[in-house]
């Protein structure tokens, strides 16, 4: 642990500095400025949009750290040959990742308080301003939401760095990365749609359809699971069971993401 | 210092064929053959997938898509405002607003507020707020609007009734309910109950723009109410119907005939139903079933 600590912290200070953080923070900023300006042309539900739009741009501006901060954290070591000196220290290949892959979860860690604490900011001062339209809210819930986010964007991270093990360019990462943010969010939507009868669904859809989105199923992460908005959103009940079994999902995807990755890593030969 | 006075001129030229490029090409890609995709909304099993983890935001685009429109059609001269075809596309859009978050009010406000009352589309309007009564069994207001669209458009005052008490059942649900539900097994005065539906619907609407919408619906029933009971009047003094509705005037009975906030005019039909010409507003009051439903 104590030989990863410094790894971390270089790779998060590292993250912070980067120019495209800032780019995204603005970005971030925007989307709640349109939370206020959107939600007040709403004739009714204004909670309900507020929280909708604040918890999308969580997620939304997390997907893009990871995407295009955490993937190149990753990759800079290689492309710029930076990785030699820091394997020639007395650090196993496997400390390196696992390293790396902590000082990601900082990073992330880091922004989305920063983004929750300017989001709750947002619909806080909505809040106080029309509280009338806040019929059902509740704040521990909107906190949950964020939590699952912050899970579901680690459970990422460790996959891009699963893919960036064993793939030659950052450019490929980034492209599985978000191939498999997509399949994620709609593999249980899409799975349930192929498994509805045909007389149902009005057309059939062939058995090695139906196989192959199974597999796609156990194969890549649910990340549907870690999406509770609509819940937040309308303050309807989450139960602890529910989020329970989901946390130890997300918990055990990334350590098998991360080792596999670790694994990998092991074997690489660098040019 | 010369150099520098070119690059200025050139920007400021440059900006200047900018906005003019722009306004020409936008124009001129306006006269290009259009397809209608406007008019097509993608099926709401594929938009629930397509959404990802943004369903709720997906939902709100909808429903604001359904705001603009309303808004840009109060602003049209022609006659009907809003065509059939955007009837059609207006309840597809509430409809899958709904399907990607059922828990939204906000849509279903709109398709109470507008599909029965402007498009005469009742039926399609109780269908999306069953929808809503479903998800959000907290909500007293969906069974209650189901029930006013049960009795005043469809003429189903079982249905209606039964919604009522369901309504009345809910938090928040008020007593005035059980009320309106014995009244309408009473079988009274459909115009009267009508409007005592509509009241207590104002006075929970807080929207400016459509507390105007039902206070004009208001004033149109009121009138429509003074001058059957003003015909009922003439029948009891002279034995017959009137001829007219100047008749009402001619004779004393009125002091002159209440406008139509709708513009139109109001007539007797021959059985001495009071109706108003101005049919496209208030046409399902006037509806071939629902006059069979009555008589």
């Amino acid at each position: 642990m104590t030989a990863l600590w410094p790894i971390a912290l270089i790779t998060f200070k590292e993250g912070i500095r980067n120019r495209a953080i800032y780019g995204i923070t603005l970005f971030a900023l925007l989307l709640f400025g349109a939370t206020a300006l959107v939600a007040t042309m709403i004739p009714q539900e204004v909670g309900k949009v507020s929280v909708d739009m604040a918890l999308s741009t969580i997620s939304f501006t997390g997907l893009l750290l990871v995407l295009f901060v955490g993937i190149n954290l990753m990759a800079k070591d290689l492309d710029k040959r930076t990785i030699y000196t820091v394997l020639a220290r007395p650090l196993s290949r496997s400390q390196y990742i696992f390293g790396k892959f902590l000082g990601m979860i900082l990073l992330i860690l880091v922004t989305m308080c920063v983004l929750s604490l300017l989001a709750m900011a947002a619909i806080f001062l909505l809040k106080m301003s029309i509280s009338g339209y806040f019929t059902r809210f509740s704040w521990p819930l909107i906190g949950l939401s964020i939590f699952l986010t912050i899970l579901m964007l680690v459970l990422l991270s460790a996959i891009s760095f699963l893919f960036a093990s064993f793939t030659s360019s950052s450019f490929i990462t980034l492209v599985l990365t978000i191939i498999t943010y997509i399949i994620g969010h709609s593999i249980s939507g899409v799975k349930a749609l192929v498994e509805t009868p045909s007389e149902v669904l009005g057309f059939g859809v062939s058995p090695v359809t139906v196989t192959l989105v199974r597999v796609a199923y156990y194969l890549f992460p649910n990340l549907s699971l870690f999406n509770i908005k609509l819940q937040a959103a309308h303050d309807l009940p989450v139960s602890t069971s529910y989020v329970a079994w989901t946390v130890l999902y997300g918990v055990v995807y990334i350590c098998l993401s991360i080792t596999l990755a670790a694994i990998i890593f092991r074997k690489k030969e660098f040019p | 210092m010369r150099s520098k006075l070119l690059v200025l001129v050139f920007l400021l030229l440059a900006a200047f064929v900018h906005i003019l490029s722009l306004g020409k090409a936008v124009d001129a890609r306006n006269q290009l053959p259009q397809d209608d995709s406007d008019t097509f909304v993608l099926p709401s099993p594929i938009l629930k997938i397509a959404a990802l983890e943004f369903q709720g935001l997906a939902s709100d685009v909808f429903f604001l898509k359904t705001m603009v429109f309303i808004g840009g059609t109060q602003q049209r001269k022609e006659m009907p405002r809003v065509k059939e075809w955007e009837w059609n596309w207006l309840v597809k859009v509430l409809d899958t607003a709904t399907d990607l978050d059922p828990y939204f009010f906000d849509p279903y406000y709109y398709a109470n507020a507008y599909l029965p009352w402007d498009a005469g589309k009742a039926a399609e309007a109780n269908r999306i707020l069953e929808k809503g009564s479903r998800y959000r069994d907290w909500d007293w207001m969906l069974p209650f609007y189901i029930g006013f669209n049960d009795f005043f458009f469809l003429g189903n005052d079982i249905d209606a009734s039964a919604h009522l008490m369901e309504a009345s059942r809910r938090p928040g649900g008020d007593p005035m309910l059980a009320s309106l539900a014995a009244r309408l097994a009473a079988r009274g005065n459909r115009t009267e109950t009508a409007l005592y539906f509509l009241e207590e619907i104002a006075k929970r609407t807080e929207d400016r723009g459509m507390k105007k919408h039902y206070e004009t619906r208001m004033r149109a029933l009121r009138s429509l109410l003074f001058l059957d009971n003003s015909v009922s009047r003439f029948k009891k003094t002279f034995g017959r119907m009137p001829a007219s509705l100047d008749e009402l005037v001619n004779r004393n009975i009125i002091d002159q005939i209440p406008p139509d906030p709708y513009g139109g005019t109001y007539y007797i039909t021959q059985d001495g139903k009071v109706r108003t010409t101005a049919s496209s507003e208030l046409e399902p009051y006037l509806s071939p079933e629902q006059k069979q439903i009555r008589q």
